[in-house]
């Protein structure tokens, strides 16, 4: 069976030991079969629980605000932080797990913020244990983050769905009242009856204006005081002169009544309002994951070689700190003493641990394998790598979209419109009858009230964003969907992004007798224990093939050039164009062709000699995703400008690019992560304004770069920093989505500007009908849901996402006749 | 018709027990996870 690390061979055998082989079934029910992962060659699981790593999880101190609580009879409860959680079957096999050990009573995992709650008995089972249960299963577990912003956003989010429920009570009660009154005016009803339904509905008017409404009340005099215009304005003005104006009416037992729209009103734009919040909330949740990463405490080494306990975010920099193995590092640092293997893969992607030694750069977040390190400090806390991304994320979700900023500044305008409109109409009206001209005045306020454009556009992007997340893209700011409506430049990173980023064997041309696939393992066995990536991607290539195991000698490498040795009684030599020539052997025309070919697809050939002879030729490179021929070529129809940076050799990506039919000025390789940023920041200072610059990239290294183009596009499968920089996500494995997301966004866009204009001409419209006192409370109650439900209609009956099909003749596709056959 | 005036209340009083009850639920944190609570129904089978 094969497994992506060896995490999971250690969660599978810990599965299988404790009798829950359904977990398997339930994964692939709740989540399908996933991709494949490769073969691991994972270490054999030691039996014995290592727990050394989490002592400091028995010590209360580490959680600050969230101390284990004692909850009767020795239970203890405690809320943690759980890195890892993927679907539900993460979260079914932690709570089996609780059920597997005496004395851990329960845990309850809360997918939604990555928590769980543990309760267990500490006399029996001390929580390092169970952390270290957990840590075999490949779940993280760490104290909670004090977490002041989440509890607030999570009091904030209660009350507004209080609101929402108030609101609703009101609107809906409100309706059916008012149905009754429009039935009675239609086939008569007792005078008495009318008067009871009119201030049943005046009261829930005023309940709805007061209590949920209120917050609209607050915004508009908040607006009033500072002076910034806001779209609380007038529809503030809107609910309290209709509210006032059903007041009045009713107790002059006048007929006039708006109570139902103003209700239905202020639901709907507290739904609106709740729909916004979620998404921010969103971004705010990402943000507190990336903060976790990093530990709350380091063991500081003091000058005289003791070593104390502190606060992590109290370290100074100079300062020695020591990270255990398996231990996460506290700090951005140099390494000072010792050396290990750390596990980068939160912070950079990077999937295999990678060696460290004195004087290299440890980044905070990063885990620490196989050794003890000593750290001098040179960042800490946001001064930090991941301190800096999170505060870049905090920033960029805390901003308002454009789009939403334009509809308030209409807000401000419209409010003094409406105010001017009504004064005109009291008094165009007042020779006339001074008691009409009110009515027609307050009549106008009312139904001037902007409730669609108040709704529009923040619907609309909210819509879009959560269509695009249901298509795997992933939108963080709502600003995006505008900045990509129009064609600008777009930057992609090469390797990871464009590419898979990693040496492949693309394609064997066998070009004699023998069979390729005898070449092949021929090959394979030469290469065997070779500790290169050309090694590595030959295997690959064989893959789950069944190889013959067979016999080399003389095995010689020849460095830079390929491998030598006898297989099986033949001479074998698998290297470059310089390996042939130190071998003596010619290729022919045919061959030569080939190897041409290759080269021009930015591969680098690769040859196979057998006893003197050119036996085959292959092409070794970065294979490119499948879609990125199209996708370029897709882009740079609609008129965007594409463009490449690549740390690699400037010749192999020209290589790329000239595969890509990118022009080659915009190409540009051996680029550092300074420079990237710097093309970025050109970019957009030269074409400031309609034409946004983006950045597409996967790695730490274009982190940078994603954070200052306009618009940052972060595959994922890439290095999770990378992905909190970017404000979109794309799967890794579709990049013809980002055709898909231009288009969408185009659409959005005009959704917008079609809702402001039909939500501008209603307005217009009704206005016109108060001024001249043409609106009935009929007329009002029917115009002011329409405008609100077409504007709704439009937004949800507008697709957002087109399909688009790969269209496969535009794929690379290396299209030599099979020399073998020729030959043969 | 004189109905109304006792099956408006009752109406009434009827869809605010349901508010109150609903306060409560939201005030208990009953829509704070909407992610765990139906994968944990698929998943509680004993």
């Amino acid at each position: 069976m094969p497994f992506c690390c060896n995490g999971c061979r250690g969660a599978y055998a810990l599965i299988q030991q404790w009798g829950l082989e359904d977990y398997y079934a339930l994964r692939d029910q709740l989540v399908g079969t996933g991709e494949q992962v490769g073969t691991g060659s994972g270490s054999q699981l030691s039996d014995a629980l290592d727990t050394e790593g989490w002592l400091s999880l028995d010590d209360p101190e580490a959680f600050g605000d969230h101390a284990p609580e004692a909850c009767g009879e020795g239970w203890v409860r405690v809320r943690l932080a759980v890195a890892g959680l993927h679907c539900g079957a993460c979260a079914w096999l932690i709570e089996r797990a609780a059920r597997q050990h005496a004395g851990w009573q329960s845990a309850r995992v809360r997918l939604s913020d990555h928590t769980a709650e543990l309760i267990y008995d500490p006399e029996v089972i001390p929580l390092s244990q169970i952390a270290a249960q957990m840590s075999r299963l490949g779940y993280r577990v760490s104290p909670l983050v004090s977490g002041d912003a989440e509890q607030r956003r999570a009091s904030e989010n209660r009350a507004l769905l209080i609101a929402i429920a108030t609101a609703g009570f009101c609107a809906a009660n409100a309706m059916w009242i008012a149905v009754a009154l429009y039935a009675g005016e239609h086939s008569g009803i007792d005078a008495n009856h009318g008067s009871v339904l009119r201030w049943s509905g005046v009261i829930l008017a005023c309940i709805s204006v007061g209590i949920p409404g209120n917050t609209f009340l607050r915004g508009a005099l908040a607006s009033l005081r500072t002076r910034t215009p806001h779209m609380d304005l007038p529809v503030a003005l809107g609910i309290t002169t209709g509210c006032l104006a059903g007041v009045v009416s009713v107790v002059r037992g006048g007929e006039d009544n708006y109570f139902d729209s103003v209700t239905m009103l202020v639901f709907l734009l507290l739904v609106g309002r709740w729909v916004q919040f979620r998404q921010q909330h969103r971004a705010a949740e990402a943000v507190s994951l990336l903060m976790r990463l990093t530990p709350r405490q380091a063991t500081r080494v003091n000058a005289n070689g003791t070593t104390s306990t502190v606060w992590a975010d109290r370290l100074d920099v100079g300062e020695i700190v020591r990270v255990g193995p398996r231990q996460a590092i506290p700090a951005d640092g140099r390494v000072v003493v010792g050396e290990s293997r750390i596990d980068r893969s939160l912070v950079t992607g990077e999937s295999l641990p990678i060696a460290i030694t004195v004087g290299d750069a440890v980044l905070a977040g990063c885990h620490n394998v196989t050794s003890s390190l000593d750290v001098e400090v040179t960042a800490v806390g946001t001064e930090s790598r991941v301190g800096r991304l999170t505060q870049l994320i905090e920033d960029a979700a805390g901003e308002k979209a454009p789009l939403v900023q334009r509809a308030d500044r209409i807000g401000g305008v419209f409010v003094f419109t409406v105010v001017g409109l009504a004064v005109l109409t009291a008094y165009a009206w007042w020779p006339h009858s001074p008691g009409e001209a009110i009515n027609h005045s307050v009549a106008l306020l009312i139904v001037a009230c902007p409730c669609a454009l108040a709704l529009a556009t923040p619907l609309a992007l909210a819509v879009a964003v959560g269509r695009a997340a249901s298509r795997g893209i992933l939108i963080r700011g709502a600003d995006v969907m505008e900045r990509l409506a129009k064609p600008g430049v777009i930057w992609f990173d090469k390797t990871g992004t464009l590419t898979l980023g990693r040496l492949d064997l693309v394609r064997l041309h066998g070009c004699s007798t023998v069979p390729e696939a005898t070449i092949l393992a021929e090959a394979v066995a030469l290469e065997s224990g070779v500790n290169h990536p050309v090694a590595s991607a030959i295997q690959r290539k064989c893959g789950g093939q069944q190889r013959i195991e067979l016999v080399v000698v003389e095995r010689q490498i020849f460095p830079g050039m390929g491998v030598t040795g006898m297989v099986s009684g033949h001479a074998l030599g698998v290297g470059n164009s310089k390996l042939l020539a130190e071998l003596g052997a010619t290729p022919a025309d045919r061959e030569m062709a080939i190897a041409d070919q290759i080269i021009s697809h930015g591969l680098s050939p690769l040859w196979i000699v057998r006893d003197g002879q050119v036996v085959a030729v292959g092409g070794v490179g970065d294979e490119l995703r499948s879609g990125a021929l199209e996708t370029v070529q897709r882009l740079s129809d609609r008129g965007w400008e594409v463009g490449m940076l690549s740390g690699d050799h400037p010749e192999t990506a020209l290589r790329i690019g000239k595969a890509l039919g990118l022009e080659p000025d915009r190409v540009l390789g051996g680029v550092s992560p300074e420079e990237k940023l710097e093309v970025i920041r050109q970019s957009s200072t030269g074409q400031r304004g309609s034409r946004p610059v983006v950045m597409v990239g996967d790695g730490v290294n274009d982190a940078a770069a994603l954070a200052a183009a306009d618009v940052g596009i972060a595959i994922r499968g890439g290095a999770s920093a990378s992905l909190q920089a970017a404000p979109v996500y794309l799967p890794g494995d579709r990049l013809l989505k980002l055709d898909e997301l231009m288009a969408a966004s185009a659409r959005t866009v005009r959704t917008v500007g079609l809702n402001f204009g039909l939500s501008v001409g209603y307005n217009a419209f009704a206005a016109g009908l108060a001024m001249l006192g043409w609106i009935s409370p009929l007329i009002a109650a029917v115009l002011m849901p329409i405008s609100s439900l077409t504007v709704l209609s439009v937004v949800l009956t507008r697709r957002t996402f087109r399909d688009s099909k790969p269209d496969g003749s535009r794929e690379i596709q290396m299209k030599t006749p099979k020399l073998s056959q020729v030959a043969a | 018709m004189s109905v109304l005036y006792v099956a408006l209340p009752i109406a009434i009083a009827m869809g605010a027990v349901a508010l109150v009850a609903c306060i409560r639920c939201i005030r208990g944190g009953q829509f704070e996870d909407l992610e765990s609570p139906p994968v944990r129904m698929l998943i509680d089978d004993d």
